[in-house]
């Protein structure tokens, strides 16, 4: 006896939609996704919509205004799992930038003199508004780590996001470390789980996963003095991602 | 030294020799990856090989234990179905240096105590070595006089030596005679040759000098009196948890075990991955309690399982001298320091 498949919607927020694009361009693996789920709303690659209840709720985007706020209590609500759906659901991401500002001010900047019309709040991460049942952290997501995370839901087990450093995965890829090549590198203080993406491509992490649990604040800001990496060039690329984590949750 | 064990590569036959065994194996051998980077991979001929090259990111190990290893497959869709997996590969490593070379003895140790390792051991069974002599010190962080293992003892199938325009090579065992016969571009060394290898080998013993002044058989008792030391409190300030120094070090062999399911929730695989004790997560059990919170515990403990508990339990230690682990340390946690700081606090100590 087969069970039904559950039933799976995407909602996005505050975002560029990225990461539902890394899930429309999965390939192959999709296909085996789509054998196991049943996708009954996700805009960018179908035109049905869904206002019963869900099994799974897949959110991308952070929150920075009251009607997303309300909308997400309403898909909380009918959906009986919720996964926080990239950097911008999990802990924030970009949009958090937002929060280093003045209201007032970036309403004028974007909006102009009328910026009254368009109000908004501090961008808070999806867990900060609703309970959130599991989290793919990333901009964009891991689709490996994505498809794991599936299969945890499906299992109904939790799933553990790595609480050590993209160091680790970096090092089991033999890269050459960042820091050899004398660039702020943001992996000693991520948490893991990309199998160190950015740097397997040359390039270095930005953090966009979060923090670690217990990041040794100190011994960091010493590395970056030994190998003369700015301070200030390594907060600011950390609030990039994580300026969200200042807030308490209520 | 037996004449009839040694025979001699020209130079210029080395680049046919390294072709040459790469047609009949796997060959793989220490490749720049540059920024004074090194890695073993698969090579094909003489001119991808760094020859002078200082310890690789990953020593050797990851070819006797992968970073990742399926262990067993299974299926639950009926009943219960396991069947275990061993996926070894023929492989032959050429220019593994002595620190490396130690650092798989201790494996070995390590993996055929009960219960054994299968993986593992079926693994070693396949691989071949050919090691290749340090003439002079890779940096400053390797510490392989005190750990003595800057000479050649044993664990290789070949052994290269660099004596200018050609290298003398000792022949250990059967499977190494048997790459000689293959390649047929070895001659019997002469007497002179293994004059030379001796003039190496002294000039050596004037080159490298015990980089601390400690007695190898006293630094287990300099731990047994450490364990409190402040030392340690200074490693919590600085060392950031990342992992490295463990993932870096050819003895250490810790691995985490964990199921793998496929999208159809039915088959699927059980694996491990190395994982390390310097990590938040490693000591965390069940009601979030943590055996190893702080850093200073973890990286106490790693400095023990170098220095002092294998010291008990194989006799051995469980540093090669590589000095991976003060290359690979972003927070600049250097082993020569650590164990000069244990030294000093201790004389200190006597002093007050």
């Amino acid at each position: 006896m087969k069970r039904p498949k559950p039933k799976v919607a995407f909602f996005d927020f505050a975002s560029c939609e990225g990461c539902q694009l890394q899930v429309a361009n999965t390939g192959e693996t999709l296909l085996d996704v789509l054998d196991v789920i049943d996708v009954v709303e996700f805009r960018e690659i179908m035109s049905e919509k869904w206002d019963r209840e869900l099994d799974i709720a897949i959110i991308e985007g952070s929150i920075t205004d009251h009607h997303a706020e309300e909308r997400l209590k309403q898909i909380r609500e009918r959906s009986r799992i919720l996964i926080a759906f990239g950097s911008c659901a999990a802990i924030g991401g970009v949009n958090g930038m937002k929060n280093n500002f003045d209201p007032d001010e970036i309403g004028k900047y974007v909006y102009g003199s009328d910026y009254h019309f368009f109000p908004t709040e501090k961008t808070r991460a999806v867990h900060q508004v609703v309970k959130v049942d599991y989290s793919v952290t990333g901009c964009p997501v891991y689709i490996p780590e994505f498809v794991e995370v599936l299969k945890a839901v499906l299992q109904g087990i939790p799933y553990y996001v790595p609480d050590y450093a993209v160091c680790v995965e970096c090092k089991l890829n033999e890269n050459v470390c960042m820091y050899e090549k004398r660039v702020g590198c943001l992996g000693p203080v991520t948490r893991a789980g990309c199998n160190s993406w950015c740097i397997n491509n040359r390039n270095m992490c930005y953090g966009c996963r979060g923090i670690v649990s217990n990041p040794n604040e100190k011994g960091a800001k010493d590395v970056l003095s030994r190998y003369n990496i700015p301070l200030d060039l390594v907060l600011k690329k950390i609030d990039m991602y994580n300026k969200c984590r200042e807030i308490k949750n209520e | 030294m037996k004449d009839s064990q040694y025979v001699i590569l020209k130079k210029e036959n080395f680049n046919g020799f390294i072709t040459g065994l790469s047609k009949l194996h796997k060959l793989v051998a220490p490749v720049s990856k540059g920024y004074n980077n090194y890695s073993f991979e698969e090579v094909s001929s003489g001119k991808e090989i760094a020859i002078k090259y200082i310890p690789t990111i990953l020593p050797p190990k990851k070819f006797f234990m992968p970073q990742q290893e399926t262990l067993l497959e299974y299926d639950i869709s009926k009943d219960l179905h396991t069947e275990a997996v061993v996926e070894p590969e023929e492989m032959v490593l050429f220019g593994v240096h002595t620190c490396d070379i130690a650092g798989i003895q201790c494996l070995n140790m390590v993996f055929s105590e009960h219960p054994k390792d299968y993986n593992y051991l079926t693994r070693r069974q396949r691989i071949k070595i050919i090691g290749l002599e340090c003439n002079e010190y890779c940096d400053e962080h390797a510490v392989c006089c005190l750990m003595n293992t800057y000479m050649p003892d044993g664990g290789y199938d070949l052994f290269f030596t660099d004596l200018g325009d050609y290298f003398i090579v000792h022949i250990n065992t059967r499977a190494g005679e048997e790459i000689i016969e293959a390649i047929n571009l070895f001659e019997n060394a002469e007497k002179s040759h293994l004059e030379e290898l001796e003039k190496l080998r002294e000039k050596k013993r004037t080159v490298f000098k015990k980089e601390l002044p400690i007695e190898l058989g006293s630094i287990p008792e300099l731990f047994d009196r450490s364990f409190e030391s402040k030392v340690w409190n200074d490693l919590d300030e600085r060392c950031l948890a990342c992992g490295n120094c463990t993932m870096v070090c050819p003895t250490c062999y810790c691995f985490d075990i964990k199921d793998e399911i496929n999208l159809d929730l039915s088959t699927g695989k059980r694996y491990r991955v190395w994982d390390s004790c310097q990590l938040e997560p490693f000591a965390r059990i069940a009601g979030g309690i943590n055996f190893q919170k702080t850093r200073a515990g973890r990286q106490r403990h790693r400095y023990y399982r170098k220095f002092r508990y294998p010291v008990n339990k194989f006799s051995r230690f469980f540093c090669t001298g590589c000095g991976r682990c003060s290359r690979a340390c972003m927070a600049g946690i250097r082993l020569k320091e650590t164990l000069g700081a244990l030294m000093e606090s201790e004389s200190r100590e006597v002093n007050a």
